[in-house]
């Protein structure tokens, strides 16, 4: 921790704690220490002594022992020539602070200078916290800023409070910047304060600050069930609200040793600092969850800085556009008659392409079309578009920019009268006459998208920034980056395979109905529903991380042949309610995956061809094993594991992985057209990689037969690699 | 020859849940085996049924549900004191339906004052239900929570979307929250698991695992309820909770209740055929492991009462 701020904050703490003795030694004096003492509406006593210390202050007298834990506190002012970190005795310093300055503002009620006065609404009471308290723990509210002083000019400070609470933030204010405060400045200008336009000021020193803390403190009392004791649950206080109480302290204007010693105290919250002034920054993370103190930020940019260095999740309850928006709206056609506008398709160049940067480099919010607008273009007019989404969060990954990017469709298609089909640069958008109408603009789909991406994904997602470009300069002049970044993740997840990464996912979506099946999902094996990869996987457990996908660390390899690890032995064991001992990722013969019902394909073995046949869910006619894909499932599915067997997504069958342990892909002697017909190129592809390039044609259909007798005969003329291997069994 | 029962040693418990202050509070739970597997393991509480009140006179309930509540069904706090006075109620379950948009649009503070009079009139644990509809729900059942602070009542229910509202109401005014999820064992286990999350006890967490009424899905539910159970059971604390099933709701609408006899004459006596329709479903719920069992109808309150009674026999 920077020396400076250290010192002082040691010197702010000395200062307000011999106020406070002083102080109570008076009033003792006047009162004798007998006299009660409380906030009103409370039921917390001096509720930011009671959560550190345990102490309940009821009378004077119980101030002397909280007081003297303040003293104990107080670390040395340190000297011009000591040079150690500083970081825990300026935290120290920090509580001792809050502890005097709770002390400090009590004693007025008892001394007659009320801190509920004119605009000041003094200490918060418990009826008002748990209605707001709720909307902060169900984050409806995202948090709230403790304003410390007072910007520049009253302008300014309108413009701040304004776009906090915009943002649903909820603003305390106190203490005072050379005698001007920022709640006065607000009054002055005719704005209303109190808790239900979210403006409250506490009092004009800087000892009211602690109020806000005292807020903080009950709502972890209240919401945490966290009953004060002393150290042990003190420290859960702290703990909980570094961890669920999303606020964070506003410094403005010049930085005294006094401001210093509380903001010392809020950092114990966990709460960070975001300046005007340029102060010393503390960057590392350590006690806040990311930065500490933040500084020199103008005013304008103060709300998302806040955002972002305390990790606030804004929820977007209504999004502003003139088109009604929602699941229903997702099927709907754009027809020619009715077409105001359009992109892609066959007839203009046209692509979407999302971006993952750095938090610096995203402005959240901002929304640009550069080229014409809706209302510069005539009626079915078709223009080129390139649209650019950039992504920056905390917690996003390069990984799941195509996760987000493949969401483009279904937000966009819910927009009514936007009819939106494919991805990347094969999409086709078309906007329809009623939306245009309705005053739809190219610039509200960009709203629409942040929107979006913002309240689906609000783990990984924290600022997102779209340009819509519907020139054809820039068009063309953008398109070769997406298209090299869309080979680029091509390539990517060409070269996954289960020897790179060290954690499988697993997938319990279906446990419902099939109670002991668990899908173990590698790179090389999807899941066998098709509808979920590793990267899926990664990306659910991060959106939510007690859902249905969770990590399975691979661990001790057992047969890297079958494809067994320890570790997803003893995880299959637990998931499935202790019915699987072990599972083999790589053999159809020897444990293989269980299924739950939702497979795209069934493989099977066809005794007396040493091979396999596959089958997909949309044939339903016979097949050589005698048994239909119905008939099939029966005993495929539920959970059990029927060696022979399995159900699988199709793309897993062109994986190098395809029961590689049983001979892999030249095993199989029989597929339906529709199989061959879907996997063309890529079973073309691998057929050569494994140097059977007519393997294709020596594979048998429904249109070859649907027996076993003429395909044995048809796999002998025509010489099928799977004859001359092993038997399976 | 002797016969040797096979005695299995559970390793999970489910939690006990006491209802209600400490002048009326009724405890559920706290059972290591099985439903009524009594020579297995200890079932020190007893399934319990709540009377389900509506806060509106029950317009679109059929005649035979109506009847024995008469002039009752005009005056909730009336509704609720017969259902303790005249027919034993152990439990009252107040549906805050006329809050719902869709329906009268009560407000929250209307309904809030309706719980306080309520509680103030019977001595009873309550069950406060609100009306479904989530942006309301969240209102309706914040308020109420509020007038009932302190007397630990149990609140319905606690959904995937709005679990942090509901149970940050019950947390700040002590009451138990219901988790409601569509018949799945995984997603029971996740709405636990985000609400223990919240610093909330599992001790005050009562599982709703959605049912349908007999014929409508029942055996879905039964299953799902078993599982849960048997996993509770092996040791899964985030599953060891108890259960509460809304029977009456779902009994009382379905075809085979509605169509009176001069219709389908071979079904025969409508009011026997509802009695039966509810009781048999709550039977069943029962042997699943169903903890509290919302009702309607007082006959077939009493059949599923004297079950209990014997079930409980050791």
């Amino acid at each position: 921790m920077s020396k400076i701020i250290a010192s002082a904050a040691i010197r702010g703490a000395h200062k307000i704690f011999s106020r406070a003795e002083t102080l109570l030694k008076e009033t003792v004096k006047k009162n004798g220490e007998s006299r009660e003492v409380k906030f009103p509406g409370t039921a917390y006593y001096l509720p930011v002594v009671y959560a550190l210390t345990g102490k309940k202050v009821e009378r004077l007298c119980d101030m002397y022992e909280p007081l003297n834990q303040a003293k104990s506190l107080l670390p040395k002012i340190p000297s011009e020539n000591l040079w150690l970190p500083y970081l825990g005795d300026a935290l120290d310093a920090g509580i001792a602070t809050l502890i005097a300055e709770e002390i400090i503002e009590a004693l007025k009620f008892v001394n007659g200078n009320e801190p509920i006065n004119g605009i000041w609404l003094g200490p918060t009471t418990d009826a008002v916290l748990r209605e707001q308290g709720i909307k902060l723990v169900d984050g409806r509210m995202p948090g709230f800023a403790a304003c410390v002083g007072a910007p520049k000019t009253k302008e300014e400070a309108v413009k701040l409070t304004r776009d906090l609470q915009e943002r649903n933030i909820l603003v305390f204010m106190s203490s005072h910047t050379n005698g001007v405060s920022m709640a006065e400045q607000l009054a002055e200008e005719g704005i209303e304060m109190n808790w239900d336009t979210f403006l409250v000021p506490y009092g004009k020193d800087t000892s009211a600050t602690v109020h806000a803390l005292g807020f903080a403190v009950r709502a972890a009392m209240t919401f945490g069930g966290i009953t004060p004791n002393g150290l042990k649950e003190a420290r859960e206080i702290l703990l909980y609200n570094k961890n669920r109480v999303h606020a964070f302290v506003l410094a403005l204007g010049e930085v005294d040793d006094e401001k210093y010693a509380t903001a010392a105290g809020a950092i114990n919250f966990g709460f960070p600092v975001i300046a005007d002034t340029d102060i010393p920054q503390i960057l590392p993370t350590g006690i806040c969850t990311y930065e500490h103190v933040v500084s020199n930020i103008p005013y304008n940019e103060m709300p998302s800085k806040a955002i972002e260095v305390r990790g606030l999740k804004i929820k977007i309850t209504k999004i502003p556009i003139p088109v009604r928006c929602g699941p229903a709206f997702e099927g709907e056609r754009v027809r020619k008659e009715n077409l105001a506008v359009e992109f892609g398709g066959k007839y203009t160049t046209s692509f979407e392409y999302l971006i993952s940067k750095g938090l610096d480099e995203v402005e959240d919010g901002k929304i640009e079309v550069v080229g014409p607008e809706i209302d510069d273009v005539e009626e079915k007019a078709r223009l080129p578009l390139a649209i650019i989404i950039e992504i920056a969060g905390r917690k996003m990954q390069k990984d799941f920019e195509s996760i987000l990017e493949r969401h483009i469709h279904t937000f966009l298609s819910q927009a009514m009268g936007v009819m939106h089909l494919g991805q990347r640069d094969i999409n086709w958008i078309r906007i329809g006459k009623e939306a245009k109408n309705a005053g739809l603009k190219f610039k509200h789909l960009g709203i629409l998208l942040r929107a979006k991406l913002l309240s689906e994904f609000p783990a990984i997602v924290d600022k997102v920034q779209v340009t819509l470009y519907t020139n054809e300069e820039d068009v063309k002049r953008l398109y070769p980056a997406a298209k090299s970044a869309y080979e680029e993740r091509d390539k990517r997840m060409g070269e996954l395979t289960d020897e790179s990464v060290d954690t499988f996912y697993s997938c319990q979506l279906c446990q419902s109905y099939a109670p002991n099946h668990v899908c173990v999902i590698t790179p090389e094996r999807l899941g066998l529903c098709g509808a979920y990869n590793w990267i899926d996987g990664k990306a659910a457990y991060e959106i939510s991380p007690h859902g249905a996908n969770q990590p399975i660390k691979k661990g001790e390899c057992l047969d890297s042949v079958k494809g067994k690890w320890k570790g997803v032995n003893d995880f299959v064991y637990e998931r499935s309610n202790n019915t699987l001992p072990s599972f083999s990722a790589y053999s159809m013969m020897e444990d293989p995956m269980t299924s739950c019902g939702c497979f795209e394909c069934i493989a099977g073995v066809l005794p007396g061809t040493k091979g396999i046949m596959i089958v997909d869910r949309e044939y339903q006619e016979m097949t050589p094993s005698g048994m239909t894909f119905f008939n099939l499932a029966e005993f495929v599915g539920g959970g059990q594991q029927t060696p022979g067997f399995i159900g699988i997504g199709i793309l897993y069958i062109v994986s190098k992985k395809f029961i590689s342990a049983d001979g892999g892909l030249k095993r199989v002697v029989w597929m339906t057209k529709n199989i061959k017909e879907r996997l063309k190129d890529k079973l073309a592809e691998r057929a050569k990689e494994i140097g059977e390039e007519d393997l294709l044609d020596k594979i048998a259909d429904e249109s070859v037969t649907t027996e076993l007798e003429p395909l044995i005969e048809f796999l002998n003329n025509v010489n099928h690699p799977a004859l001359k291997m092993e038997e399976l069994f | 020859m002797e016969i040797e029962i096979p005695i299995k040693k559970w390793s999970g418990k489910i939690r006990a849940v006491t209802i209600g202050t400490e002048k009326n509070g009724i405890t559920i739970g706290g059972e290591d085996t099985l439903p009524f597997h009594h020579f297995e393991g200890s079932i020190p509480n007893k399934p319990i049924i709540a009377f389900e009140v509506q806060d509106i006179y029950p317009s679109d309930w059929l005649d035979v549900v109506k009847e024995p509540y008469g002039e009752y069904l005009k005056n909730p706090i009336e509704w609720a004191k017969a259902a303790v006075v005249k027919y034993n109620a152990d439990m009252v379950c107040l549906n805050l339906l006329s809050t719902h948009p869709d329906r009268e649009n009560r407000s929250a503070d209307e309904a809030a004052e309706l719980v306080k009079n309520i509680i103030s009139e019977i001595d009873v644990p309550l069950i406060i239900k609100g009306p479904g509809s989530s942006e309301k729900q969240n209102q309706v059942l914040n308020k109420c929570g509020e007038a009932g602070a302190g007397k630990r009542c149990i609140i319905a229910s606690a959904v995937e979307d709005n679990y942090k509202t509901i149970t940050a109401a019950c947390q700040a005014y002590g009451h138990i929250v219901v988790a409601e999820t569509p018949i799945d064992v995984n997603l029971a286990k996740q709405l636990n698991i985000l609400i223990s999350d919240m610093n909330f006890p599992p001790g005050r967490i009562i599982i709703d695992p959605l049912t349908g009424g007999l014929g409508y899905g029942l055996e879905y539910t039964y299953s799902v309820m078993e599982r849960i159970r048997l996993q509770a059971l092996g040791g899964d604390a985030m599953l060891q909770m108890p259960f509460i099933c809304f029977v009456g709701q779902e009994v009382w609408r379905v075809k085979e209740v509605k169509v009176d006899e001069s219709v389908e004459p071979l079904w025969g006596d409508m009011k026997k055929r509802g009695i039966c329709w509810e009781a048999a479903t709550a039977i069943t719920l029962l042997l699943s492991g169903a903890d509290i069992l919302v009702m309607r109808h007082p006959e077939a309150i009493n059949i599923v009462r004297k079950s209990v009674g014997r079930l409980m026999e050791k």
